[in-house]
């Protein structure tokens, strides 16, 4: 995955991202609750090892900070990642996050959305999205119909059968 | 020595029952799969069967998640092999030498060395791995808060220096990791840290959930990300291992086994380190180094003999320190602990049964890659051609249902997603997921321990430095940090050239 170094630009920005993240953690630990009317001991304080953490998260930023602006982060550079495959990955992370965070276990219009149905759904429209393209360049359009509702039937009972009635989970 | 054997005796009888074969069956067979398939690693599938086998009964459910691990390590050299793509990270060199023969018509000859020196590696590897856990255990019986903290942030370190091509981004992953682990309750308060009054964040992340993000669903965006080609598979020969390759490279393969199997010592680097070190460490050694990525029947033993060596390697610290020496290494450790088996130092003292059950396994799991792998050679050509497009929404699938069935909690489904995209953006700009892992998992040792320490010393650092292991284990640290610098590696160079006037070094 990671194919090819990002550039000198994006490290840049993650580099004050890891500042400002270290930073937050620091605060956080620093001003965290010393449990001092438990009378506990002080190197006990649980604040203490998050704000070392934040501090190196910080330091190491500050050090790719340095890097990246050595090696030109600071002139206006198109960042390495480009997004080509983009509509795919919005497709997939949408598909992905409206099936996991938006239909299981939820209740949409005062109905109740079995798991088997969210599953079977998802699984049916994911494939059908990911292949349309092939499928309909090969005019096979109908097989992948076929295909997908085969898949998302098959995992729908295979997975609810095997959760529910195999492990007894209580399924969302 | 013979109390070892007895209680491996014990062990393996223990596992010889039809059932529990058929599930060792079962098990390599899947693990092979998951390995093969481009996209699943075998991090992926030890996290996702540790859910599935949450209600197996212990022995049998580590069993399974053995012979995964084993399956999957060895699975990813097939599609090396056949397409050039390595199925698992850890077979990345092979696909240098085994894909050159496989152009070359050869293959089935090539798949025939691969299962050679996976099963050779893994036959190393296990010898070790009931060789060296008990004397590890023994020495580790001798650490205290210091020295676990030392080990923690050693493994971050290391882990951060060795996986990954950037040390600054994966020690970067490695912090993020430990600051991760301290979300919740602290360890010795129970004070509530980084919750901001919520009642699931109060609790942390589960690591389970969270690796299945990490791994699984930012591996599932990856791959749907990517438009893919058909799969072209070259012409075969016969895939029966040759004797003669063995004899000839026996040399190859006992230094490949040991390289791997102390690679996979070493917390958190993993096999894929252990597999281009072998292979490196071949090259230099061989009388026909002009062949290596253009064929070589010893490249390819030495990167399959390394990468499987490591896998019991990578155990070896999980036991004796609970310490986890890889990514899918951890994956276990956590699922052991979810199934009441503690390892760490005390495991030689309270269960040493249960470290030579894991030496069977090792053994049932090396027969099964090699039934499977040379009988089931067709077979899994046709697994290599399924679309990806179709695997990954089922992975999904698995990846969700199996988050939420640890605790029943639509939260752990919210962390898996959580992980899966901080995961995916992280490797896109080459933060490497082994030493994010692994802050996770050695956060709250090295939380405690620091802790701890101080309040033996009263908050003197001293013991932190002085004790001999201490010292040792932040000596390695400071070096391994400081090597990443030039200045410091051209003093080092020079008081080398000023210390051994005899050598041309250039």
């Amino acid at each position: 995955m990671a194919d090819s170094n990002p550039s000198p630009r994006a490290d840049l920005i993650w580099a004050l991202a890891w500042i400002a993240i270290g930073a937050a953690v620091f605060t956080g630990g620093f001003t965290m609750d010393r449990l001092e009317r438990q009378n506990i001991n002080p190197y006990t304080a649980p604040g203490l090892v998050p704000a070392m953490l934040g501090i190196g998260i910080a330091v190491l930023g500050v050090i790719l900070l340095m890097r990246s602006v050595r090696r030109g982060g600071l002139a206006a550079a198109e960042d390495g990642r480009t997004p080509a495959d983009g509509g795919r990955l919005a497709l997939a992370l949408g598909l992905s996050i409206v099936y996991a965070g938006g239909l299981v276990g939820r209740t949409l219009l005062g109905f109740h959305v079995p798991f088997w149905l969210a599953t079977a759904l998802f699984v049916f429209v994911s494939i059908l999205a990911f292949e349309w393209h092939d499928r309909r360049a090969r005019g096979e359009l109908g097989r992948g119909i076929a295909v997908a509702a085969a898949c998302a039937i098959g995992t729908a009972a295979g997975v609810t059968a095997v959760f529910q009635e195999v492990f007894l989970v209580r399924l969302p | 020595m013979f109390d070892g054997l007895a209680l491996f005796g014990k062990s393996l009888a223990s596992f010889a029952d039809p059932l529990t074969l058929l599930i060792i069956a079962g098990a390599c067979l899947l693990g092979i799969v998951i390995g093969a398939l481009p996209g699943l690693t075998a991090t992926m599938g030890v996290a996702l069967l540790t859910t599935l086998t949450l209600k197996m009964p212990s022995d049998r459910a580590l069993l399974v998640l053995v012979c995964s691990y084993v399956g999957a390590i060895y699975g990813g050299s097939r599609s090396a092999i056949l397409l050039n793509i390595p199925g698992t990270p850890a077979n990345a060199a092979a696909c240098l030498d085994g894909y050159a023969l496989a152009q070359q018509g050869l293959a089935g000859r090539a798949i025939g060395i691969s299962t050679t020196g996976s099963v050779m590696g893994t036959l190393i590897g296990m010898f070790f791995l009931a060789l060296f856990t008990p004397i590890l255990g023994e020495v580790a019986l001798k650490f205290g808060a210091y020295e676990f903290f030392w080990l923690a942030l050693f493994g971050v370190i290391i882990s951060g220096n060795l996986t990954g091509n950037d040390p600054l981004k994966g020690w970067l992953a490695g912090f993020v990791g430990l600051f991760i682990a301290c979300i919740g309750q602290d360890p010795i308060h129970a004070y509530e840290r980084f919750a901001f009054d919520n009642r699931d964040l109060a609790g942390g992340f589960q690591l389970i959930p969270a690796l299945v993000g990490a791994f699984g669903f930012a591996e599932v965006l990856t791959v749907l990300a990517a438009t893919t080609q058909k799969p072209v598979i070259h012409r075969f020969d016969t895939h029966f291992p040759r004797i003669g390759d063995v004899l000839k490279y026996w040399r190859t393969i006992l230094r490949s086994g040991i390289i791997g199997t102390f690679i996979g010592i070493v917390p958190g680097v993993g096999e894929d380190v252990a597999s281009w070190s072998s292979y490196a460490a071949a090259r230099r050694a061989s009388k026909e180094p002009e062949k290596f990525g253009k064929g070589s029947v010893e490249g390819l033993m030495a990167a399959e003999t390394g990468d499987n060596a490591c896998v019991p390697g990578a155990i070896i610290p999980v036991l004796a320190l609970a310490v986890p020496g890889s990514a899918p290494a951890a994956v276990l450790m956590a699922a052991m602990i979810i199934h009441g088996v503690q390892p760490g130092p005390l495991i030689m003292v309270n269960n040493p049964q249960f470290v030579f059950d894991v030496v069977a396994m090792m053994l049932f799991a090396t027969i099964g890659i090699l039934v499977f792998g040379l009988a089931l050679v067709k077979p899994l050509l046709k697994v290599l051609q399924v679309p990806r497009e179709i695997i990954m929404p089922i992975v999904f699938v698995l990846c969700v249902i199996g988050s939420y069935a640890i605790s029943q909690r639509l939260f752990d489904v919210w962390t898996m997603l959580g992980f899966g995209v901080v995961g995916y953006v992280l490797r896109r700009y080459n933060y490497p997921m082994a030493p994010f892992v692994l802050g996770i998992v050695l956060g709250d040792l090295l939380d405690k321990n620091l802790r701890r320490g101080l309040v033996l010393s009263d908050g003197d650092l001293t013991p932190f430095f002085l004790r001999p292991i201490s010292a040792t284990l932040a000596a390695i640290c400071l070096a391994t940090i400081l090597m990443n610098f030039a200045a410091v590696r051209r003093v080092f160079h020079a008081a080398y050239v000023a210390l051994t006037p005899w050598r041309k070094v250039t």
